[in-house]
């Protein structure tokens, strides 16, 4: 398919009379500086497409047309070569670049041809899964771009010989705007914590929109979930029993994300900021509640490959109405994840050592990354390594909110927990890490469960 | 309806008792089924294994009964719990009068749309699959009050003229047959047949006041707590 710059609505670029003055066509043995040799993309052609409609192409490679020399035509496609790809409904996308031939030609007339390899409808994948004294098969179907606008669907099924659990979602982008898009969600999934002896089955349907506003990325998510509590063990504790049976959530959120730094893991500059807020209870359902939560990163490259690493989470969750909070939306504190040196989840009020939550908390940490002592592997897989050194700090509580802020402030800086250690810590792809640090534990009050010594953490979001 | 066996049998054996109604009772107990009781740190459920627990405990009510006796009342037990028992879960989850009037809203109650719906029908369908198993789908109305007659007609036999079964004491067997009886004779349903029955045999009734005056009566102390899904009634109007 071939694609003349008609006027599109949206982007605009100029008039085809706008070219630069005709350039001399230098017998071919002579070389010419092509950065300064004004050039008119005149045609962009396509090869390849299948069920996907035009107008979303048009809108990721009209810059293209609006490039005016050739070094210019070679940045943009390569763009909106990249752009195509995150559309993820293309395999492969070639961009070839070449003069143009026929009657119209122009002398600085350039054919740019996009060859692209759409991916096949349906596409299917089965794991098998070992982990928690639990065995599991997933099945995973996906169907790209089901409709030719880059419309996706993924079924994900999960049958284990605990537990199963499935989910549904269908996503659509804006054509034109792949950051605004809209999912809609049926799940069902199961989750096992054993520090609260606990069990959760959560079914549910979201729906979701994201859209960028200036430089920040906002989420609107309605989700109905039906939730059944029970117990994990006959010896969980009586609080934990007393949450047992089924409650239905019904809430509305909404998310912020300010990202600035150069990566998600380990990053070597800039900052992040996640606020998020829920509301439970005015759209259904017998859980009522307001919960805001915020997550702050700030880092610096120092010298010698170093970096200093801040971070601070915070939150709180505030019950409407009489009925107390439930312990699947209170806040958890401590593990490797989290404030490093206590067992996972294992900090705040307990009741027979299951441990139940908090409604407020804080968490704060500071971190050096040094690369590793003389530099073993360097330039490869020893760059994946990095030796740290930490110090974390936060407390969990429940607060009575008849008291006002200055005792709730008063009460979370009670009691801090807090610890300190050294560690190791390797990057995994570019969504998570894994660390093994020695943590020294201080701060413990009774009831909390610690991790002196060793600890071995895995996953993608750190204090 | 098995809370008031229980509560029966402990008033009986003289232990203080509190009762709390909880909605989420039944998934509160280690084995789902209510009543449950709450002692310390211990969650025992069912009247099987709390009368044991009891016993084990130091406390029993036939341990004035000889072997004979104690078998004879083992076999009474298990009528009451074959039949009447049976009886009761039929006509709430499986006479459609019933279920769609009284049973589903009273079940859903403590939910919100649309959950109140999907575990109503969840019980339902888990009830109708037991009486499959046991034989009692195929059964009717009739068939079923009938059975229920024949059960009430051996109780008040061996009742007698005496005030419980076992002459002088009463016995777990008393706070069984009483617990059951007293539900039947105090639900409201669409009909009156199933009290009907009960009420056409005179000791019955009597022995069911009778017993209800003596340990109903201002019984309100703390120690364990008892959990149930229904609330409280009374035989004396």
């Amino acid at each position: 398919q071939s694609l003349e710059p008609l006027p599109v609505p949206g982007p605009d670029f100029g008039a085809l009379g706008e070219e630069a003055e005709l350039v001399e066509v230098e017998p071919e043995a002579k070389q010419e500086i092509l950065e300064n040799k004004d050039v008119v993309v005149q045609h962009v052609h396509f090869d390849g497409l299948g069920r996907t409609k035009d107008d979303i192409i048009m809108y990721e490679i009209a810059d293209v047309f609006k490039a005016r020399n050739l070094i210019d035509v070679m940045r943009k496609s390569h763009e909106a070569r990249e752009k195509l790809l995150r559309l993820g409904i293309f395999r492969q996308v070639d961009v070839l670049i070449d003069t143009c031939q026929g009657d119209d030609a122009l002398p600085n007339g350039l054919d740019v041809t996009f060859e692209v390899t759409e991916l096949r409808r349906l596409t299917g994948s089965y794991n098998t899964m070992v982990g928690n004294n639990e065995g599991s098969m997933v099945l995973g179907l996906k169907f790209p771009n089901l409709f030719g606008r880059a419309e996706k669907v993924t079924f994900q099924f999960s049958y284990g010989t605990k537990e199963t659990s499935y989910g549904l979602s269908f996503f659509k982008p804006q054509p034109g705007s792949f950051e605004k898009n809209f999912s809609v969600n049926i799940y069902k999934v199961t989750g096992q914590f054993p520090w609260s002896s606990l069990r959760e089955t959560d079914r549910g349907i979201s729906a979701e929109l994201n859209f960028p506003v200036w430089k920040t990325s906002h989420t609107l998510k309605w989700e109905g979930v039906w939730r059944e509590l029970g117990c994990l063990a006959r010896t969980a504790s009586f609080s934990v029993r007393e949450e047992s049976g089924h409650s239905l959530k019904s809430s509305l959120s909404h998310a912020m994300v300010v990202d600035s730094r150069n990566s998600t893991i380990l990053p070597k500059q800039g900052a992040l900021l996640k606020i998020n807020q829920e509301l439970a209870g005015y759209t259904g359902g017998d859980v009522s509640f307001l919960k805001e939560d915020f997550e702050l990163q700030l880092n610096k490259q120092l010298l010698l490959d170093s970096v200093i690493s801040a971070s601070l989470w915070g939150g709180m969750l505030v019950p409407i109405g009489d009925r107390p909070s439930s312990i699947a939306d209170r806040f958890y504190l401590g593990g490797p994840t989290s404030v490093r040196g206590f067992s996972m989840y294992s900090i705040g009020p307990q009741s027979e050592g299951d441990y139940l939550g908090g409604e407020a908390f804080w968490a704060g940490g500071v971190h050096l990354y040094t690369p590793l002592p003389f530099r073993p592997g360097r330039g490869g897989f020893g760059d994946l390594f990095r030796t740290h050194f930490f110090l974390n700090a936060g407390n969990l509580c429940n607060l009575n909110y008849g008291e006002g802020p200055r005792a709730h402030l008063q009460r979370l800086a009670e009691c801090i927990r807090w610890s300190y250690g050294a560690g190791v810590v390797l990057r995994l792809g570019n969504i998570a890490r894994l660390e093994l640090n020695y943590c020294f534990p201080m701060g413990v009050q009774a009831g909390d469960r610690i991790c002196d010594g060793v600890q071995f953490g895995a996953g993608i979001r750190f204090l | 309806m098995q809370l008031f066996c229980l509560q029966a049998f402990l008033q009986m054996c003289n232990l203080p008792i509190r009762v709390i109604c909880r909605a989420n009772a039944e998934y509160m107990s280690p084995s789902g089924k209510v009543p449950f009781i709450h002692v310390g740190n211990q969650v025992v459920s069912e009247l099987g294994p709390i009368v044991q627990f009891v016993k084990a405990k130091g406390h029993s009510l036939s341990d004035g009964l000889d072997e004979v006796q104690k078998a004879e009342m083992k076999a009474y037990m298990e009528l009451v719990n074959n039949m009447l028992l049976t009886a009761e879960l039929y006509l709430q989850w499986c006479d459609d009068v019933t279920v769609e009037e009284i049973t589903h809203p009273r079940y859903g109650s403590p939910y919100p749309w649309p959950l109140n719906r999907i575990l109503s029908y969840q019980k339902q369908w888990e009830v109708r699959r037991k009486m499959k198993a046991i034989g009692w789908a195929g059964k009717t109305l009739e068939q079923v009050l009938e059975d229920v007659d024949q059960c009430c007609h051996a109780l008040s036999q061996r009742l007698g003229t005496q005030p419980y079964f076992f002459n002088k004491q009463p016995t777990e067997l008393d706070a069984l047959v009483f617990g059951h009886l007293f539900t039947i004779l105090t639900t409201q349903l669409i009909t009156d047949e199933l009290s009907e029955k009960v009420k056409n045999y005179s000791n019955l009734t009597a022995f069911c006041r009778r017993i209800e005056q003596q340990y109903f009566e201002g019984h309100e102390k703390d120690s364990s707590t008892i959990a149930t899904r229904s609330s409280k009634r009374s035989l004396l109007r």
